[in-house]
This record gives C-alpha cells, structure tokens and sequence, in this order.
C-alpha cells in the first residue's frame, strides 16, 4: 500500500515502476524485473533499477512480445487469469513470469515480468504475485488519475488563457488572484506578473467610473453583473460573477471583459444604414403593428416621428383594406418569403401611399409567423405614372375602336398584322385580313401605285391622302382615302406601317355635287354681268326700231326687215330674261307648300296638250303628304319645266307617251319623281348646265332646267335627273324639305338675320 | 306710285345716261314727243348740272361708273331739290341684283328695266313729267 501512495505522490512513475520491478524481483527472487505499460497502442518497458536490459540480445522485444502473447493468451483463458505462464527463454536454462496487471475495471494496465532460474513457483510465490499485481493495478490506476487530473488542470489554465475576452479574478481584497494570458499580453507582461497586484492597476484598461478598488466592480451585493465600460479606443462587455465563499480567503470576483467595439462599430453602421436608406425598412408584427421602423419609413408614411409610427393605435388607420392583410399572411405563411408584394397603405393625412415590398417571415419555435420583416418602397409614382399610361391606353384603344376609319397595321412586307374594330364592323373577316397582303384588296389597276406607296413608307417617309379603289367586303368597290405613317422601333428602324382607310365614296359623291353647285354659282355670276352689259345695246337697238317703224318714210321691204329685226331684238331679250331670272337670288317665299297640289294645278295647265296629243299622265301621290317649306310659284316653275322636257321627250320618241308623277316623304324631304317613256337624256350630267339643250334651234334658250337647278337649291333641295335603267326614257327627281318644325325655325331666323 | 299724271312745266328733262347709244334713243324718242332733253354723261355731272339749273324731271341709269350712281342721285334730289321728289324715272339693265330690288322696293320710285318699247317709255314719262 505504501508503494500505491507513493506511487501516486510520485511525479514520476518511470521512477516508480523501476523500484517496483527491483522489489518485485527481490521478493521473488528473480534474476531480473521489469514491468510492461500499456498506453493504448505503445508498449513501455520499465526494467528494474540498476539492471538495464534482460541478459540476452533483444531480451527487451522478446519480453515484451511474450507479454503480450501470454495477455492475449489469458483473456481467451488458455493460460490461468492470475498468471502467465513460465516460459523457456531460448538458450537460456531460466524461465520468465508473467503477470497481468488489470485495473478494477478489468482493464488491462501492464504486465510485470520476472525472470528467475527457478522453474516452477510455490503457493505463496504465487499468492505474492497476486499481491504484487493488484498493487502494482493501483499504483498505475492512481497515478493515470492524477496526471490526468494533472493534465486537466494544466488544459485549463491553457484554455483560459486561449480566450481572447479578458479575466480577472480578485479576491475580497482586492488583489489580482489570477489573470488570463489575453489580459496580461494587453499589458504586456506575463500572467504571473500580475498576480496579487491591486486591481486599480488594471484601470488603464477600461474607464467605467467605478469609485471601488476595483475599476470593473460596480454593486458587490450582486452576484452578477454586465454592463459596457468603454476606453479610449475599445468598448468592453463587462461580465462579472461573484462566488461568496466560506472564508474571506474564498471570495472570489471573477470579471470577464469581452471587446465588443466590432460588434457595436456594427451596430452602429447597420443602425446607420437602417436610417439612411431611402427604402422604408420595418420589424412589425403579424397583425401589422411596428415594431422597429427607419426614418424612411417615418416620412413615406408622413408622421412626424418614429414613435408617432410605433404607437399601438396607428394600425387600424395604416390598412385601408384590413380583408387584404389576411390573405397576405396565409401568402407569407405559405412561403415564408414574398418578393414585390404590392400593399396600399394609408397616410396619417388620409392619402395613399402605393407599396413595394419584400417580406421576410421570422417564425418562432412552433413554425409561426413571430415577425415580419421587410423592406417597401414608395411606388405611388409609379402607379400614379402607370395608372395614366393605362387610360392612355384606353383611350388610344378607343380612338381605334371608335374611329371610322379602318386602321392596319402591315409589316414591311405588306402583310397585315392588326387590323381595328372597324374593319369587322365594316365586314372583313380576321381570316381574309391578318397575315394577308392589303394589297389584294385594292382594284387592279391602282395596286401599283399602293406598292409603290407601301415602298415609300417603309423607306421613312409618310404618304398623306392616297385615293385608291379598294373592293369592300361585300365585293363592291369604294372609293378610299388612304394615308401610310412608318412605325419605327428602338434602333429608329421602320419596322412596320401603319395604314388609315377612310371610305370616301360618299364624300367623293357630295365633292361633285358641290364641285357641279359651285360651278353653277360662277355661271349665274357671269351670266349676270353679261346680260347688263347685252342689254344696253339691246335698249338702243330695240328703241331705234320702234322709232325706226314709227316714222312713216319707212316703207315697203325696210319695214319688213325692221320688223324682224324688232323680233329678234324681242328673242334676243327673253334669252336675257332667262338668263337673269337662272342668275337671280330671288329670295325664296318661305311659306307652306302642299306639294301634291301644285303638281295638280301645272298638270292642269298642260292638261289639253296632253290630252290632245295622247300623253298619259299618271299621278301616284302620296296623299298624307306633309307640306314643304317652299315658294309655290317657283316650284310650279319647275315642275312645269320637268313636264314641258317630258312631254317633247315622249313626243319626240313617237310612241304612246306615258308620264308618270310620284310624291313621297323620304327621311326630312319630299321627294317628287317625275319619269317618262321619252328618248331619254344624251348626258343627264350637263343637263343642268345653262344652255344645254337637246331641242331643235329657237326651241328653247337652254336655259330652263339650269333655273330649275337654282330655284330647287335655293329651297334647300336638290334635283338629279338619270335614264331609266329599265325601259326607255329618263326620271327627275326634286327634293325639298319638309315643313319640319327646325326648319321653320331656321327659316324664321334666316328671315330675321336678313 | 302711280299718282295722276303730273303737270308738264316747260323745263328740260336732264337724262343722266352713261351709254351713248342710249343716250342718242332716249333723246330722238322724247324730243319727237316736244320734250327738250339736257343730257349728263354721269352722276357727278347729273348733280352738278341739278345745283346750277332748273329740269321738268330726271330719267338717270341706277348703274353707272364713277362715284356717284342713280340711288345716290335718288337720295340727293330728295334732300335738295324737293320739287323734283316724285319727278325721278329710274333705268335699269339689272333688275336682277339684289341691291337694286331693295333700293326700287324701299323708293318706289317707277323704273324701266332695259330692254324697254318706246311706248313704255312715253307713257311714263308723261305719266311722271306731264305731257308738253
């Protein structure tokens, strides 16, 4: 037993265990001792003192080979547990014993080997050996557990003086009890220099304005502490604990300083950052209240200040649309994570504010929404900016579907790719138009010229009021206006054109007429100032006539001849007349017309001549005729003019005459059709021009439809004359307005403007 | 305005004509019927010859060149020389322009629209003038 404390006192075991093999061999009376060590995997040798080696060549790896066969051997039990067997060294007449050195734990330590001459061991021999063994277990055991207890210890110190934090401990009296490395290479002398040194030398390390011994002691009732103490260049977690013990000696004041100046220089920034951002960046709760805002958050918002946000009761204000807010936490919850999540919130003034956000779900142990963090931006602009876009949009599309005109859009190739509402209205099928060339619809003969128009456009330039016959979708043909605008895309390339078709055959029509009335207009004017400039002459010939045939002197074939001078003078005179009364702007009586009867009264007035000469007259009135607006002497003017053309028509054509008189209302007019059987018109287009005429010389002065023309304009109506398409002869047609009540207002104010 | 025929007084009759052959007619035609005519080729020379003489009457053209023409003589006369108010017989080439039409409607004042008859002419201006 003495041994086993000795051993565990000793700090050496080599030491140790050689004594022990010595005092081993002594007892047993061996020529030689040594113990084999196990430390894991190495085998150590320790021979006993004063005898270094076995006495044969490689003793040593032969002993510790048997010993370690002979182990082998007893834990399968092939040799006794207690003891090894004997065994023969070779070439040598001793024998070597073996025994197993095993902890309590039946780990194996060693094996002590003895080399004796004797062969075989007594009882007690063995007995002793026993002993011996378990001693030799205990000592090794013991001393395993101290130079691990040793060697912990020793970790320890190593490990506090790894960490970089500073550690102090004091006792109650203030003094240094130890120190780690980290603290005393900051003041760059060993740790054991420090030890027992006041604490107040360590107060060049931190400033915490403590006015106890110890610089980082502030409450010494407490057992635990931490605050920031801070120095020139370096701020300090101070982290302290205080273990009261039994004695004063006991006391111990453990300060822990931890350097965070990185971590706030951090803070600092990120809290910097956090502020100066100009995206509003917040910490909230899932139910939307603020838990930590920046600034610009503060001002997007409009409040006054970050407490003013963070208040309770500015939720229910900031939500415009609180059914919203539910949705969009199944959406975070659902994700965890939601990118440009658009949210209307309110202003403190009641405005909204348009969002941008991307939110980050911050979820607690159970997986729920514990925080939501996001970053939101202020798109109001944008949304203000798009929301325009979109009603430009909307009213460029409605332009294109309301317009009347048929707007395309071709590629440079001429194939159409869109075409608007009004192309459909107007007939076109999707199928006949898109991905087919426009070209196709245009009449034959003009598709040069719209290729060479398409060609243009395409080279830049626009083409303005191109007048093309273009098939309808009903396969007629109209008459269209069409103007072609490049379209350029980003590189200023033109890349498609667009093509505007305004169908124009109605207005090409309403061209003429005006063309045809302006026409007249110029005829009247001229006309007029030549039968002023006739009539002078006419005056003084016709005057020296009568004067002439006044005086008896004149006889015989002079008086003949005066008389027909006298006669043409007269002709000459009506063509004049005519000719006035076409050029005229007799203003129009503006008073109720009964249409059908002044037909009646000017049949009436031809009456005998068609009776006589077998004209059939036909009246196929409409007897609820409304009245017209008109002049009753003029317009019997007229129809008397249609009648006489009639009648030589049918007289000329030699057959049975038949003319046939219609009245009707069409829309705001009364339409009076006036046809015939007659030889029809040579050019029912210039039969309104003054002194176009079909009759015979001396007939007629050429005159009385171009009066017809002027009297039916100045009522506000039109007269058109055609030859039947079916069957001979030709029809007029005369248009006035009805007596509408605005039409009797308008004349009223003409009258009054007058 | 066809008042009883008016009383002939012996003077002239001053024709304001601007057409000489028109001239020429109206003086053979009036001077075979005793009437002595003073002619004035213009309405200038129309108003000068009325301040410095004494007519039985005015035959004058409504159109006429130069700055003065028949209405305007119409209007001096009934200002200056009210003797002479009903004694005017205006002629006219060009009944068709509006502006005569008014002027003729608002006068009533009696015209002859050229070409005219002899006869017509006679039986007005003795109507108007009186016969000598």
């Amino acid at each position: 037993m003495e041994l086993a404390v000795e051993a565990a006192q000793s700090r050496h075991l080599p030491e140790f265990l050689e004594q022990f093999a010595r005092r081993a061999a002594r007892m047993l009376d061996a020529v030689w001792g040594g113990v084999a060590v196990y430390r894991g995997r190495e085998t150590e040798l320790y021979s006993m003192a004063g005898s270094s080696d076995p006495t044969f060549p490689g003793g040593a790896d032969w002993l510790i080979s048997r010993a370690l066969e002979c182990l082998n051997n007893m834990e399968s039990r092939a040799i006794p547990k207690e003891i090894a067997a004997a065994l023969q060294f070779p070439g040598d007449p001793g024998t070597a014993v073996f025994v197993r050195i095993a902890a309590s734990d039946n780990e194996r330590l060693g094996t002590l080997c003895l080399f004796r001459r004797r062969k075989s061991l007594s009882a007690d021999e063995k007995r002793l050996l026993h002993a011996l063994a378990s001693h030799a277990a205990l000592s090794l055991e013991n001393f395993r557990r101290f130079s691990q207890l040793e060697r912990s210890k020793r970790q320890w110190v190593e490990d506090i003086d790894a960490i970089s934090d500073y550690i102090v401990v004091h006792d109650r009296a203030w003094n240094i009890v130890r120190t780690n490395r980290s603290l005393a290479s900051h003041l760059g002398v060993p740790p054991v220099a420090l030890v027992g040194k006041a604490m107040s030398s360590l107060r060049q390390i931190a400033e915490t304005g403590s006015d106890l011994a110890c610089p980082f002691c502030q409450d010494t009732q407490r057992t635990r502490e931490e605050y920031v103490a801070a120095s020139a260049e370096r701020i300090f977690l101070v982290s302290t604990s205080r273990t009261p013990g039994i004695s004063d000696d006991d006391t111990r004041t453990i300060h822990v300083l931890k350097d965070i100046t990185d971590r706030r220089e951090a803070e600092r920034r990120y809290r910097e950052l956090f502020d100066s951002i100009q995206e509003g960046l917040f910490f909230a709760t899932p139910e939307g209240r603020f838990l930590d805002v920046n600034d610009a958050m503060v001002r997007m918002l409009g409040y006054g200040s970050r407490e003013e946000l963070l208040r309770a009761d500015v939720s229910p204000h900031l939500y415009p649309a609180p059914e919203a807010r539910e949705k969009f936490l199944r959406a975070l919850s659902e994700r965890g994570v939601l990118r440009n999540y658009e949210e209307t919130l309110r202003r403190k003034d009641g405005t909204l504010l348009h969002t941008l956000q991307n939110i980050t779900a911050v979820r607690d142990a159970h997986g729920h929404i514990a925080q939501v963090r996001g970053l939101m931006l202020d798109v109001t602009e944008q949304k203000t900016f798009q929301s325009q876009l979109q009603r430009e949009r909307d009213f460029n599309q409605k332009i294109l579907n309301t317009t009347q005109s048929m707007i395309l859009v071709l590629d440079t190739a001429g194939l159409i790719s869109y075409a608007n509402r009004r192309c459909y209205e107007a007939g076109y099928q999707e199928s006949e138009l898109i991905g087919h060339r426009l070209v196709d619809w245009v009449e034959g003969s003009h598709r040069e010229d719209f290729d060479a128009a398409l060609e243009t456009t395409a080279n830049g330039h626009q083409v303005e009021n191109l007048e093309l016959r273009v098939r309808r979708s009903d396969g007629s043909m109209g008459h269209f206006s069409i103007s072609l605008s490049p379209m350029r895309d980003e590189q200023n390339t033109v890349n498609s054109v667009v093509v505007v078709m305004t169908d124009i055959t109605d207005a090409a029509l309403l061209q003429a007429k005006l063309a045809h009335s302006e026409k007249m207009a110029t005829i009247g004017r001229l006309v007029s100032g030549v039968a002023h400039e006739v009539n002078n002459p006419l005056a003084a010939i016709l005057g020296f006539t009568d004067l002439l045939l006044e005086n008896p002197e004149v006889r015989g074939s002079a008086r003949e001849d005066l008389q027909i001078i006298l006669q043409e003078t007269q002709r000459t005179k009506d063509i004049v007349q005519d000719l006035l009364s076409f050029a005229r702007q007799r203003p129009v009586q503006r008073e109720l017309v009964q249409v059908n009867n002044v037909l009646r009264q000017t049949i009436k007035l031809r009456g005998y001549d068609f009776a006589s000469h077998g004209v059939e007259v036909a009246e196929e009135f409409e007897e609820t005729l409304a009245p017209a607006l008109g002049d009753s002497q003029q317009l019997q003017q007229v129809f008397l003019n249609i009648l006489n053309n009639a009648y030589d028509a049918v007289q000329e054509a030699g057959q049975r005459g038949k003319i046939k008189i219609q009245t009707r209302r069409n829309a705001e007019m009364i339409e009076v059709a006036i046809s015939d059987n007659g030889t029809g018109i040579a050019d029912p287009q210039r039969i309104f021009d003054p002194f176009y005429t079909t009759k015979q010389v001396g007939k007629g002065t050429g005159l009385g439809l171009s009066i017809c023309y002027g009297i039916v304009r100045a009522h506000g109506g039109e007269i058109q004359c055609w030859n039947n398409e079916a069957g001979a002869g030709s029809t007029f047609v005369v248009r006035i307005p009805v007596a509408t009540e605005s039409a009797l207002a308008a004349a009223a104010a003409k009258e009054a403007g007058r | 305005m066809s008042a009883p025929a008016a009383l002939w007084t012996g003077e002239p009759i001053l024709l304001i004509e601007d057409e000489p052959s028109v001239i020429a007619f109206l003086r053979a035609a009036l001077e075979r019927k005793g009437y002595a005519v003073v002619n004035a080729s213009s309405g200038a020379e129309g108003l000068q010859r009325l301040s410095n003489g004494r007519y039985a009457g005015v035959i004058s053209d409504i159109r006429m060149p130069g700055a003065v023409n028949g209405a305007e003589v119409h209007a001096w006369i009934q200002k200056n020389r009210p003797e002479l108010r009903a004694r005017i017989i205006l002629i006219s080439g060009d009944t068709a322009n509006s502006e005569t039409q008014a002027f003729l409607a608002q006068s009533g004042t009696p015209c002859i629209e050229k070409p005219f008859r002899v006869q017509q002419l006679i039986s007005i201006v003795e109507k108007t003038f009186g016969k000598p």
